[in-house]
């Protein structure tokens, strides 16, 4: 479904992507982990748009989508949330979801009904008519996923989705993603937190200062001496 | 959800009811103005600032720029009104609209700006009218009349222009209104919330905006030329004067950008408040309208119509 090849990445001096490849076959999620400032949204950032890459290619279904803009990309099927979320504030929740929708030829009330179905499913159906400014930290995490649902992409990618959202958020976040892998989308999902990640994901790639250093099944990765080695010895530095 | 869609049927009704039957009062009680002696400058300009303000609410109150050089766009409608009537002898009715797509066409040729952000498109746009000041103020005296300016007609037709102000007005007003409730108003508001989310959500963003800064344009271009109709004069000290962008954009400040009553509002408030200030305390005048600024900016940052929906939520359904 999305195909990444040799892309790479330079803020100045500083390289953030180096030379990453990975693939990541439809309907299945590929975790992408690595601890901060190893260029995961970097990765992200490259592949849907936001930033331009300075080498590599980004094929999603087969397209190329490497030079082309945000919205362009946006319209083949490609989906994102953002670390920071970012919301149109001074939207209503349902406005948040209807900007997704602007060009469907379906009704304005059909649409609007749909976005209420939607906030509904993630528990944000009383806040409705607020503005995004209004939401709390993890309630506005829940927005971004309900904003990508509205959309309906084929290819999704969350980054940190489970930041800072308490627990019992957090688990309503994973059902969601869990109900729409079974409706057939693809993931790709960036968190430096593991329990979640080993959970959703079918395989994984591990990123260090930009580079892949480890790749395979969640067991693989698990037990996989340098990437043990990559997050003791921060854990170790955090200490 | 049926439930919640009926009484959703019902809050837009009412919201829409009221400001429709404002619209309606306001066009009657002006329409009548004239023909009963009224202060007829008085409501002519009252007219000409909320026509002035709703349209800039359209690039900045809906769309996330501030445009410093405003003005260009009043100056250009003036400077093509008064060239096509009075050297041309193109009637009035016709040289108007050609002003605002003047206005429209000075927009286009401005629109790379659009990329932008912040301060550095505001100051652009400032440098941009002084430009476009410079070049008519340079053109032959014989096409603009030179430092005194030209006169449209042997004598004004204040009643007249008075009621195509009126019509202006009410386009602008109802333009705004559709643009509020429709599917280019709500993309011109995620880009003003977030560009890149907004692009990320598969908006066309340079496409959306262009149409917003086109509509922008076209009535302050309007005002421009309906004005000189107005004063039977142009000369490009009054037409550039960099106060009418000042003005336009306090006024919509004052109400509220980004909601379609806002800029109407401060508009109203404003004007009648420099009149009266004007009118009791001519020496303190810009001093008191100054302070009533301040005030404003410091008690409700977000306008008066912006401020009264943050303070009470549920008064954004009832107000456009
Ligand atoms: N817009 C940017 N400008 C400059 N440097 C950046 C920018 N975005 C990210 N970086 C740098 O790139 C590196 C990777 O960052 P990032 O992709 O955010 O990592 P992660 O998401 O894995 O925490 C970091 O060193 C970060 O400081
Ligand atoms: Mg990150």
């Amino acid at each position: 479904m999305l195909k990444v090849e040799g892309l790479s990445k330079r803020f100045g001096g500083l390289v953030a992507v180096d030379d990453l490849s990975f693939e990541v076959p439809r309907k299945t999620v590929l975790g992408l982990i690595g601890i901060n400032g190893s260029g995961k949204s970097t990765v992200m950032n490259c592949i849907s748009g936001l930033y331009r890459s300075d080498s590599g290619r980004v094929t999603l279904g087969g397209k190329d989508i490497t030079r082309k803009t945000s919205h362009d990309i946006a319209r083949h099927g490609l989906g994102r949330t953002f670390q920071v979320p970012r919301l149109f504030h001074r939207m209503t929740l349902v406005e948040n979801l209807l900007t997704t929708v602007l060009d469907s030829r379906r009704k304005n009330a059909e649409l609007v009904e749909q976005a209420e179905a939607i906030l509904d499913s993630v528990e944000l159906h009383g806040l409705r008519h607020d503005h995004g400014e209004e939401l709390s930290g993890g309630q506005q995490k829940l927005l971004e996923l309900a904003r990508v649902m509205m959309f309906d992409p084929d290819m999704i990618l969350l980054d940190e989705p489970f930041a800072g959202v308490n627990p019992s958020l957090c688990r309503l976040l994973i059902e969601r993603i869990q109900a729409l892998l079974g409706e057939g989308k693809t993931f790709l999902l960036i968190s430096h937190d593991l329990t979640s990640i080993y959970r959703l994901s079918d395989h994984i790639v591990v990123l260090n200062q930009g580079r892949k250093i480890a790749e395979g099944g969640v067991e693989d990765i698990k037990n996989d001496p340098q990437v043990i080695e990559a997050y003791l010895g921060t854990e170790a530095y955090d200490g | 959800m049926a439930i919640s869609a009926a009484s959703e049927e019902r809050v837009a009704a009412i919201r829409n009811g009221m400001w429709y039957g404002l619209l309606l009062a306001l066009t009657v009680w002006f329409a009548l103005i004239p023909a009963f002696g009224g202060n007829l400058p008085f409501f002519f300009y009252l007219m000409l600032w909320v026509t002035m303000a709703s349209a800039f609410n359209i690039i900045s109150g809906f769309t996330g720029y501030m445009p410093f050089g405003y003005v260009a766009f009043y100056g250009i409608g003036a400077f093509t009104t008064a060239i096509l009537t009075k050297k041309l002898g193109v009637p009035v009715y016709f040289s108007l609209p050609i002003a605002g797509l003047a206005g429209v066409a000075l927009s286009l040729l401005f629109a790379k700006t659009l990329k932008l952000n912040g301060i550095y498109f505001a100051i652009t746009s400032l440098a941009l009218a002084i430009i476009v000041r410079l070049v008519i103020t340079n053109m032959p005296e014989e096409i603009t009349g030179g430092s005194f300016g030209i006169s449209l007609g042997s004598r004004a037709e204040p009643v007249k222009s008075f009621y195509v102000m009126l019509g202006t007005m009410l386009a602008a007003l109802l333009t705004v209104t559709w643009l509020a409730r429709s599917r280019l108003g709500m993309a011109l508001k995620a880009i003003r919330d977030d560009s890149e989310a907004a692009e990320a959500m598969g908006i066309n963003v340079p496409r959306a905006r262009l149409k917003a800064w086109m509509m922008s344009a076209f009535f302050p271009s309007m005002c421009g030329g309906i004005e000189a109709w107005y004063t039977n004069v142009v000369d490009t000290g009054t037409a550039f004067d960099v106060l009418i962008t000042a003005k336009t954009i306090i006024y919509a400040m004052a109400g509220g950008l980004g909601t379609v009553t806002g800029p109407v509002l401060g508009a109203v408030i404003m004007v009648w408040l420099d009149d009266l200030f004007w009118q009791r305390f001519p020496l303190l005048n810009l001093f008191l309208l100054g302070t009533a600024i301040v005030l404003l900016i410091q008690f409700m940052p977000r306008g008066i119509v912006g401020s009264l929906m943050q303070r009470w939520p549920k008064l954004r359904r009832y107000i456009m």
